[in-house]
């Protein structure tokens, strides 16, 4: 890192956290701490409801993703603003109407204390992991990438953002993530503006576009289904447009990272408008990190890419006696490069001249070498494992970082940095403030100590934010310790979000059903939801689906057994 | 929950801006993710 990229790293930062600090100060009770007063405009809503979603693994791995996969990641927001519509028309306005500080205090008042205190706790486990992930995952690829410790940039991320949630709470949250996204896309953008400056001179935007779509990266919609296939195919339009609905409806509309953006909003009005404002805009945003992804992909097709993109985990391999093996794999990767060159300029010349015999021959021979480069890549990750057994084989989420790294000029790298840490600490400020309010209003105050004053749970909430924090940093920091932990945790948050959204389903929508059946019909949903898991290869997102459904057909099915007992015990 | 507000600030929005109803801003977000998804099948069908 040059001192320029530290001015800007450590400026950009400085200035937004001391500035949120600065702007927040004074809360001095538990209504402007944890709904920010109600003051928030829709565009502080909107903006900020998009910075906790956006964490920095999205600005790290979906560029990588793209450049592995191509564009159709994308599908999987088509249900995002559907869901942004249902939330702003039948959950905002009972929110609202019953003041909540959080969503699971609704559910009390709908079914019982059981049910929301089940909810508030599958919460606070889920969001308790992820937050510690949240910081765990950029800290990996951020100290690989600079040099630093795992410890040290855990602390970084973590402490920095204990700071201001604990000082201003939500409006410091808020406020602070305004900034962030600004910073964050306009980073973005300059990175994508910047890769496209970079391609060969013979070689224009409409180019890059056509060569990368020859090469099967501009996948955008994918209409196709097949009742024996599709359902573990993980990104298609129909799991984008169902399981995607339904991951978002429980998301945005149950999870307090979210809800708490919306509840200290100064209207219904105003919420709306900044939910409505994330259903136009995050497809967009989404679109352009994506195609980052794309055309970095199409800048390495006219520049040698590094074998493996996490250089330090090559160079470790270096120092043992499986360094000649990857020199030679090294060596043959980069010749199939410079083969593949000629057949790459065939291409771009053939789409010029829009020559349609040409293109398809230079697209065989191009796509020859690219399988080619593959198979080595595969071999190198075979003796990366094998020299160094803990070694992560998969390099995507470096591939974004270490073209940033590599090519971008001085300024540029700090800002670009500056954009994952931003990304990092917007979606953590968001958790550690959403699970202190929770341990406040949902367990603490409702079932521990309900007759403190005002000034007591303003208190409270401040030790809770640091309390979860420090949980979250120490988690990170010893998170390396357990296999496949990221994993782990996106599959519990799969796993439990259909279930908490049918509860909310049945409350909004089943006045039918009351609390003992949500309650039991929530537990054998669970059940269903992990044995989908467990023997069954449908993917992820549909158990968002099965979960939810499940809920309300139990909660049937259990609310006319225990009143057709009940009615029986009245006859006795 | 509205006394904190000082007097001199915008009053909150009740209204869409642009339309007259909240529906029109709901279908102004679904029109315009229809939008996008036939975009994005003329970009797929187009590049292929």
């Amino acid at each position: 890192m040059r001192t320029l990229d530290w001015i800007v790293l450590l400026g950009t930062i400085g200035f937004i956290v001391i500035y949120g600090i600065w702007k927040t100060r004074g809360s001095k009770d538990i209504e402007g701490y944890l709904k920010g007063d109600n003051s928030m405009k829709w565009w502080t809503i909107g903006l900020s409801i998009m910075a906790t979603q956006a964490s920095a693994i999205t600005f790290l791995s979906t560029p990588g993703q793209a450049y592995e996969d191509g564009m159709r990641f994308i599908q999987f927001y088509f249900g995002l603003p559907i869901a942004m519509v249902i939330i702003s028309v039948t959950i905002i306005p009972i929110f609202y109407r019953l003041k909540v500080f959080t969503a699971y205090e609704f559910l009390e008042n709908r079914f019982d204390l059981k049910t929301r205190s089940l909810a508030a706790l599958l919460f606070l486990v889920q969001r308790g992991l992820a937050a510690g992930i949240t910081i765990y995952a950029p800290a990996i690829i951020l100290s690989t990438m600079l040099g630093w410790s795992l410890t040290i940039t855990n602390l970084v991320i973590g402490v920095v953002v204990i700071v201001y949630t604990m000082s201003g709470g939500t409006k410091a949250v808020s406020v602070t993530q305004k900034q962030q996204m600004a910073v964050m896309m306009g980073g973005m953008i300059v990175a994508g503006i910047m890769v496209v400056s970079y391609l060969p001179d013979n070689v224009g935007f409409g180019d890059a576009v056509a060569v990368a779509g020859k090469l099967g990266k501009m996948n955008v919609v994918d209409f196709s289904w097949d009742w024996k296939t599709s359902w573990d195919d993980r990104y298609n339009f129909w799991s984008g447009i169902t399981g995607g609905l339904f991951l978002a409806l429980s998301y945005f509309g149950t999870d307090q990272s979210q809800v708490a953006r919306y509840l200290g909003g100064k209207s219904i009005g105003e919420s709306r408008l900044g939910l409505l404002f994330n259903g136009l805009l995050k497809i967009p945003m989404q679109f352009l990190i994506l195609f980052i992804g794309v055309m970095v992909f199409v800048f390495y097709q006219f520049n040698q890419p590094p074998v493996f993109f996490n250089e330090a985990a090559k160079n470790k391999v270096y120092a043992t006696a499986h360094a000649d093996e990857l020199r030679t794999l090294e060596g043959e990767y980069n010749t199939i490069f410079e083969q593949k060159q000629a057949a790459v300029h065939e291409l771009v010349a053939a789409i010029k001249t829009d020559d349609e015999a040409a293109i398809v021959a230079a697209q065989t021979q191009v796509q020859t070498y690219t399988d080619a480069g593959k198979e080595v890549r595969e071999q190198v990750k075979t003796v990366i494992k094998t020299a160094t057994p803990d070694a992560e084989t998969k390099d995507t989420d470096y591939v974004f970082i270490s073209f940033v790294m590599k090519y971008l000029p001085a300024g540029l790298v700090g800002l670009l940095l500056a954009v994952i840490f931003s990304a990092a600490m917007s979606s953590t400020a968001s958790e550690l403030n959403a699970l202190a309010s929770t341990t406040v209003v949902d367990i603490y105050k409702r079932s521990v100590k309900s007759n403190g004053d005002p000034k007591h749970y303003l208190n409270a909430s401040k030790l809770f934010t640091l309390a979860w924090g420090l949980i979250a940093i120490l988690f990170a920091t010893y998170a390396s310790l357990l296999d496949n932990l990221i994993q782990a945790v996106n599959i519990i948050g799969s796993i439990f979000y259909g279930t908490i959204l049918g509860i909310f389903l049945v409350a909004f929508y089943f006045k039918r059903i009351k609390g003992n059946a949500v309650f039991f019909a929530a537990i054998l949903a669970e059940l269903v939801v992990l044995y989908c898991f467990y023997f069954t290869e449908i993917a992820f997102l549909w158990f968002n689906v099965i979960g939810c459904v499940a809920v309300i057909l139990f909660g049937f099915i259990l609310q006319g057994l225990i009143g057709k007992k009940n009615e029986e015990l009245v006859k006795a | 929950m509205k006394k904190n507000h000082p007097v001199d600030e915008e009053p909150p929005i009740d209204k869409p801006p642009f339309f007259k109803t909240w529906k029109g801003m709901y279908w102004l977000v679904l029109g315009n993710l229809a939008f996008m998804i036939l975009l994005f099948y003329a970009i797929t069908k187009l590049y292929e």
